[in-house]
């Protein structure tokens, strides 16, 4: 028998992408015609995906507002058609697509509000792990440091930031007047994790952003403490490197030391 | 002796959302059980996982998937079906259930619930690949009705017919959801009754209820409004014939707080005492793992 079934769902598919093809000639028209049946689900495939977008955009559609917002969904949702079963990846892409397509890239604080908020949502379910202590760090032996590395908790999300992406989520998220959009002079590192279940971000100096990135490509606290000279007299390195390690196991976001 | 196919009834559940896992750990214990939406928990860890945890040491949960896309002409997503029976390792659901439907080809997820033609060679496709699925998970999935909204010229057969005739060649269960054939039924002219009437009793293992948008022209199956009364009457027709089914209510939209469903639940608990008398729904306790 020939298989009909597999042209039947391309040709439905395609309805729904681009509103064309042959569909129409394979639905009953009755009570309401084939077009107008197949317009119902066209609809609800971008309103679903458009819903989606929103959950996970809060200050990228209070910066845009919810018009130009639903016309960014639906010209993201033409670009990127969602090939992962699950719904909830299907705004990873949306920072790059607002930094390379007009007209959002004329204003790049978009893509850095949606890199902002799609690392929260990274942040929210990423995998659980072990929370080193300050008294497992105390109990590293002298000798040990040297050669020791660090685990990051895998909730660390890194990025880098020319906007004031931040300050426009926080007055998002409290329903305020958004801040007007500011550059920053250079891309200022942000760190945003989970720590028990609350998702904290913050900014990083640039000898903290170089250090913490160094620690997650596994460099050793030696290699750790020569890298960190570029910014830190070589006399007060080490007492440097060890205060901000003290404060990211604060912080919960050092999972282990590994020697 | 027969020996019944479906699992033992668990009783009156609601769907989980996250804005009543608070509630639901401290307030008073109203509800039977819970849906769980399978893929908002296959994710890796943090707040979902946590309550899930915690909610499933006090409830028995049933695992109700969106994404098997059971009649899509792709392959079945192997990526899917492992998290789907990770989860259930975790979850040791009293059952696993997806749609009746297609969700996308060519690798690509539309994310809706589409219909599927009614004919012989949708049967042997779907029939197929149910076994493969059962025979991966090492269980019995059911399958749901589906809302929709147009028919295909080239179906063959109803769809009551459809499933039962699914139900004899993949051996799986059926999770009813009479709002559905409610919605159905108007937007394609047909008796909801004769619908009832053409479904294998022996496979019925839940019902979902749920709100919908009447549109004068067709019916939205939108899950955000409380269950209409047409659909209750439906209910208690569907108990009629299938007797102490589980139960749950669904709403995706809209969601009010959680005593407010706990109160619709009662009123489906109140339908079975009065269709089927007090004593015949068994509100078995499964003792969690
Ligand atoms: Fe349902």
């Amino acid at each position: 028998m020939r298989r009909r079934l597999p042209a039947l769902q391309e040709d439905f598919q395609s309805y729904l992408l681009s509103l064309s093809g042959a569909m129409e000639q394979e639905i009953v028209s009755d009570t309401l015609d084939a077009r107008m049946r197949l317009q119902i689900y066209a609809d609800a495939y971008r309103l679903r995906l458009i819903e989606a977008l929103e959950t996970d955009f809060v200050a990228l559609r209070a910066a845009l507002g919810p018009e130009e917002f639903d016309r960014l969904g639906r010209a993201y949702i033409d670009a990127n058609p969602s090939d992962h079963y699950s719904v909830r990846y299907f705004g990873r892409n949306l920072g790059r697509f607002l930094a390379q397509t007009d007209p959002y890239r004329e204003q790049p604080v978009l893509a850095d509000i949606a890199r902002f908020e799609w690392a929260m949502t990274d942040a929210f379910d990423a995998p659980d792990a072990n929370v080193a202590t300050v008294a497992d760090m105390a109990a590293v032996p002298p000798n040990d440091w040297p050669g020791l590395r660090f685990a990051l908790h895998p909730s660390l999300q890194r990025i880098d930031l020319q906007w004031n992406a931040s300050a426009i989520w926080h007055a998002a998220d409290k329903d305020e007047a958004l801040p007007a959009p500011e550059q920053a002079e250079y891309p200022v590192g942000w760190m945003i994790w989970r720590q028990g279940l609350q998702i904290y971000f913050r900014s990083l100096s640039v000898d903290q952003a170089w250090m913490l990135d160094a620690l997650g490509d596994g460099q050793n606290f030696a290699e750790v403490c020569e890298g960190l000279t570029e910014w830190i007299d070589a006399q007060y390195v080490a007492g440097h490197a060890a205060g901000l390690l003290k404060q990211w196991v604060t912080d919960g976001l050092i999972s282990g030391f590994i020697n | 002796m027969t020996v019944s196919l479906v699992y033992p009834p668990i009783g009156f559940g609601l769907g989980l959302r996250a804005s009543h896992y608070e509630d639901i750990l401290n307030g008073p214990r109203r509800i039977d059980w819970f849906e769980i939406l399978s893929e908002n928990y296959m994710v890796p860890g943090g707040k979902p996982l946590h309550y899930l945890d915690r909610i499933r040491a006090e409830y028995p949960l049933v695992m109700h998937g969106v994404s098997l896309s059971i009649g899509s002409t792709d392959p079945l997503n192997r990526d899917y079906l492992r998290d789907l029976k990770k989860l259930a390792e975790r979850v040791q659901p009293a059952w696993i259930s997806d749609h009746l439907c297609w969700t996308g080809v060519a690798g690509k997820n539309m994310h809706d619930l589409l219909p599927l033609p009614y004919d012989g060679e949708t049967l042997d496709h779907v029939a197929s690949r149910i076994q493969h699925v059962q025979e991966f998970l090492g269980r019995r999935i059911l399958l749901e009705n589906v809302s929709s909204y147009l028919t295909y010229k080239r179906s063959e057969m109803t769809e009551w017919d459809f499933l039962r005739e699914l139900c004899n060649r993949a051996d799986c269960l059926i999770l009813l959801d009479v709002n559905n054939i409610y919605v159905s039924s108007v937007n394609h002219g047909f008796d909801p009754i004769e619908y009832l009437d053409g479904v294998p009793a022996d496979r019925v293992q839940q019902f979902h209820l749920a709100g919908h948008r009447n549109l004068e022209t067709h019916i939205i199956d939108t899950h955000d409004e409380p269950v209409v009364d047409p659909v209750w009457d439906l209910y208690a027709d569907a108990l009629k014939r299938f007797g102490p089914v589980s139960t749950m209510i669904e709403r995706d939209d809209n969601i009010p707080a959680f005593a407010e469903l706990a109160d619709e639940l009662d009123h489906a608990r109140h339908i079975a005492v009065e269709t089927l008398g007090s004593g015949t729904h068994s509100r078995r306790r499964v003792v969690p793992a």
